[in-house]
């Protein structure tokens, strides 16, 4: 936007999202600084309306990074839903479910803890406001501010806030701030949209390995006090099988949670093939198998959401350092698929990445030179010993009929290597076969869902119960660059999976006529997944910061 | 011009709201909490004035330690300074304790004008201004979507049914902000770190001098009996039909049969 004078605020390091990458990072820098008596001046920006707002995970916490960074965290009243993590594991055909009477190593819980991603990031977040660092919450990150040529980053720019749907300013017209700071340490999450930035001018991306993920969409239902789930042994059950198949990669989740509540959710690759597929639905599919039903049985959904994992591990893993900038956590793949969690490494990355910090201060240099410490750092804690071992475990699950299980099972036996070391692996954008004329014919006849508004509700309704909300009067978030594209050629080839892909209704095709259709966004539905700009198979979908303080707000997820 | 602005901290109205086990009150664990957004009206409109005629802008507010993260951000809009009345004796007080308590701060501060939001999204009383109004003896005029300053006089615009009044009257007033009177401001990241410094004072029941036994859950001489939630939302059914003939028909078969209201 011209003639807009922008205000530079000065910070000695700056942290991109508040998740907890980003927190742990913050709160660990601060701790060490004040140790060695020096003054750090930190800045943390969250687009979420407040800390946890838009964090949502399963989720079973290793508490491994939590005990380093705050060794006293149950005395502090960290937010545990249930530290008795007893496994089962089941695999479901349509009606069926069969306990599979050995889950590999990687999947014991024991001395895990189920917790809420939401909840505990507020809590990480109490801790950070009392140790002096200065969290704005509601302001989203939309430029990298780099240095000269590109080869450095110097912080980020916030977006406007009070702009109308055709770019003008409104009366509150607020400009965004440049946020400059020593060091820019980046956690935005799942895909951010500034690392794509930073990884279009400055490579960080290795070429051959592309990132790949998961769409996760999960609820919170509370359970009537009669319900015998309630008292039984079981707190953590995982399934595979029905109704993603053997050919999508994925599986069902199910944690017992306090008040009465469980956590329930379905992860499915977004490698699948199929144009049909619909995660949501198949989530709900999920919900209706016998051995979920009976659970959840007489509950009733309190809150829902969705969001991308990127799941591709240590070899999608970008370069963690540049002059002036870190990556830490899901922004820089720390997630571990194979154990299925991730909030463990990102904490442990974003700590890793503040001694690094501390280095550069203590030497007073700020380039790679000195952040690089932060790489070697990852590469000889645990997070390496855990990855490297899993290092083709996503590849190998992408892999189709029993050659998947080949691979799994080489790579059990051989600490990862298996039998392909790397197994190389597509694009998820790629992966969709072109639908066929019977296909297309099947597809006429609609499964009609029902709804009962309490424990399977609509899409909408959905919408509803996650909480989001967006200021309308706004310029679209979603670019999407040709919807020419989309109203012919996508039409014609996969009959339009954006409308199914994106779990909150944001993408409509209206039929307008014979032949004739137009494709409607509803922007303010988005629970920014970002499965839209990873799946779309022609790459036609951007997905940019809305104004801050839009989207969901969880608070149980 | 000194103005005061009454705030409240609510939660989100986008907030997870359940009845706790008491059956009177909510459960607080996950919610978010934030400025009445017609207070928020109130804030933008007292920066407006003070910035057309010079002056301060106050916010004075009661609760538990955390209406300060609401004042905080009402002095990141712009606001000068911040009164918060914080005791636990205060607590669960009711409308007409709130009031009191307001009332006895503003007894002992110059003022001009005082703007309030016309109603807490929370308990939805529209109460409390009026009761302050009172207690001071002052004018007050509510749901207000206009107002125009000149010299010790003020003209307001009032919503009433069907159309607007316009009422004039001469300061100090007390008015309360209707949706509508302007469009609130953001608060900025260079005005959240200002904020920060901005002077804010605590007060208990025993500084404002009020009588402890008039205040506090004790003494509501309004209780609430019960609270329940509104009924759930049904998901919309679409009328099918090849024409408008066909989908009247529709519409009327599933009125008179399935939900039997003709």
């Amino acid at each position: 936007m011209a003639n807009v004078t922008r205000e530079e605020l000065p910070f000695d390091v700056l942290f991109v999202g508040g998740g907890p990458a980003g927190l742990a990072g913050a709160i660990h820098l601060k701790t060490l600084a004040q140790k060695k008596g020096m003054e750090i001046e930190v800045g943390l920006i969250e687009k979420g309306d407040s800390l946890g707002s838009h964090s949502l995970s399963g989720a079973i916490l290793d508490p491994i990074a939590l005990k380093e960074l705050i060794p006293d965290y149950l005395e502090k009243g960290c937010p545990i839903e249930s530290d008795q993590c007893r496994d089962s594991f089941y695999f479901l055909t349509k009606n069926r479910s069969f306990a599979v009477p050995f889950t590999p190593k990687y999947m014991h819980n024991e001395n895990c803890a189920v917790i809420s991603l939401s909840r505990l990031t507020r809590w990480l977040g109490q801790i950070a406001e009392g140790l002096g660092i200065n969290i704005f919450p509601g302001f989203a990150g939309t430029r990298v501010l780099f240095g000269e040529g590109g080869k450095s980053i110097l912080g980020v720019g916030t977006g406007d806030k009070g702009v109308d749907k055709a770019g003008k300013q409104k009366s509150n017209f607020e400009p965004g701030v440049d946020l400059t700071a020593r060091v820019t340490v980046f956690g935005e999450g799942s895909k951010g949209s500034l690392i794509r930035e930073i990884g279009e001018k400055m490579r960080i991306f290795s070429i051959g390995m592309p990132q790949i993920f998961e769409t996760a969409v999960k609820e919170v239902i509370e359970l009537p006090e009669t319900n015998p789930f309630l008292t039984s042994e079981i707190t953590v059950l995982h399934t595979f099988g029905y109704p993603l198949g053997m050919e999508t990669k994925g599986g069902g989740f199910l944690y017992k949670m306090k008040d009465n509540r469980i956590s329930l959710g379905l992860v499915v690759g977004l490698d699948y093939e199929d144009p049909l597929l619909e995660p949501r639905q198949m989530f709900l599919k999920f919900k209706r198998h016998p051995l979920i039903g009976n659970i959840i049985s007489g509950g009733k959904i309190l809150q829902t959401g969705a969001k991308t994992l990127s799941v591709g591990g240590y070899y999608t893993m970008p370069m963690l350092a540049v002059d002036g900038a870190l990556f830490v956590g899901d922004s820089a793949s720390m997630l571990n698929s194979q154990r299925l969690k991730g909030i463990h490494t990102a904490m442990k990355s974003g700590m890793l990445a503040a001694e690094a910090v501390i280095q550069a201060f203590e030497k007073n240099d700020f380039t790679r030179k000195t952040l690089g410490a932060y790489e070697i750092g990852v590469e000889q804690s645990w997070i390496n010993k855990e990855h490297y071992q899993a290092r083709n475990f996503t590849q190998a699950l992408s892999q189709k009929g029993i050659l998947k299980f080949m691979h799994v099972g080489a790579q059990y036996f051989s600490n990862g290597k298996g039998m392909k070391d790397p197994i190389s692996i597509k694009e998820d954008s790629a992966t969709l076969k072109k639908l066929s004329k019977n296909q297309i014919e099947a597809a006429k006849i609609e499964e009609k869902p029902e709804y009962d508004g309490t424990l399977f509700v609509d899409k909408l309704t959905g919408v509803f119960l996650s909480g989001t909300q967006h200021v309308e009067d706004q310029p679209c978030h979603l670019l999407v660059h040709n919807t020419v594209i989309c109203e012919t050629q996508c039409y014609e080839e996969f009959r339009n999976p954006c409308t199914r892909f994106c779990p909150a209704q944001v993408y409509e095709i209206v039929e307008e006529g014979p032949d004739q259709r137009r494709l409607v966004l509803n922007p303010s539905n988005c629970l920014h997944c970002k499965t839209c700009e990873i799946k779309d198979p022609y790459k036609n979908i951007t997905w940019t910061c809305p104004e801050g303080g839009g989207g969901p707000k969880y608070s149980i997820v | 011009m000194d103005i005061v602005v009454l705030v409240k901290q609510v939660p989100d109205t986008e907030s997870l709201i359940q009845i706790a086990g008491d059956g009177v009150s909510i459960k607080t664990d996950d919610l978010k909490w934030v400025i009445n957004p017609y207070d928020e009206f109130a804030v933008e409109e007292a920066l407006r004035i003070r910035e057309a005629q010079g002056g301060t802008v106050t916010i004075l507010s009661m609760g538990p330690a955390k209406t300060v993260e609401a004042i905080r951000t009402a002095l990141a809009m712009g606001a000068d300074k911040g009164i918060h009345i914080n005791d636990p004796i205060a607590e669960g007080s009711d409308s007409l304790g709130i009031s009191k308590l307001l009332a006895a701060v503003l007894k002992k501060i110059p003022f001009d004008l005082i703007i309030a939001g016309m109603r807490a999204v929370d308990g939805d009383n529209y109460q409390v201004a009026s009761a302050v109004a009172e207690f001071l003896g002052i004018p007050q005029i509510t749901q207000v979507t206009k107002q125009e300053i000149t010299g010790k006089k003020i003209r307001l615009n009032q919503v009433v049914e069907g159309g607007v009044a316009v009422i004039e009257a001469d300061l100090p007033v007390l008015f309360t902000a209707q949706r509508g009177l302007n469009e609130p401001r953001y608060a900025s990241l260079p005005g959240i770190m200002k904020a920060k410094k901005k002077p804010l004072e605590i007060k208990t029941v025993g500084d404002l001098g009020v009588d402890a036994g008039q205040v506090g859950v004790k003494n509501r001489k309004v209780k609430i009996a019960a609270l329940k939630l509104p009924p759930t939302r049904k998901s919309v059914m679409m009328i099918k039909g090849e024409d408008p003939a066909a989908l009247a028909a529709n519409l009327v078969h599933k009125l008179h049969e399935e939900a039997k209201v003709i």
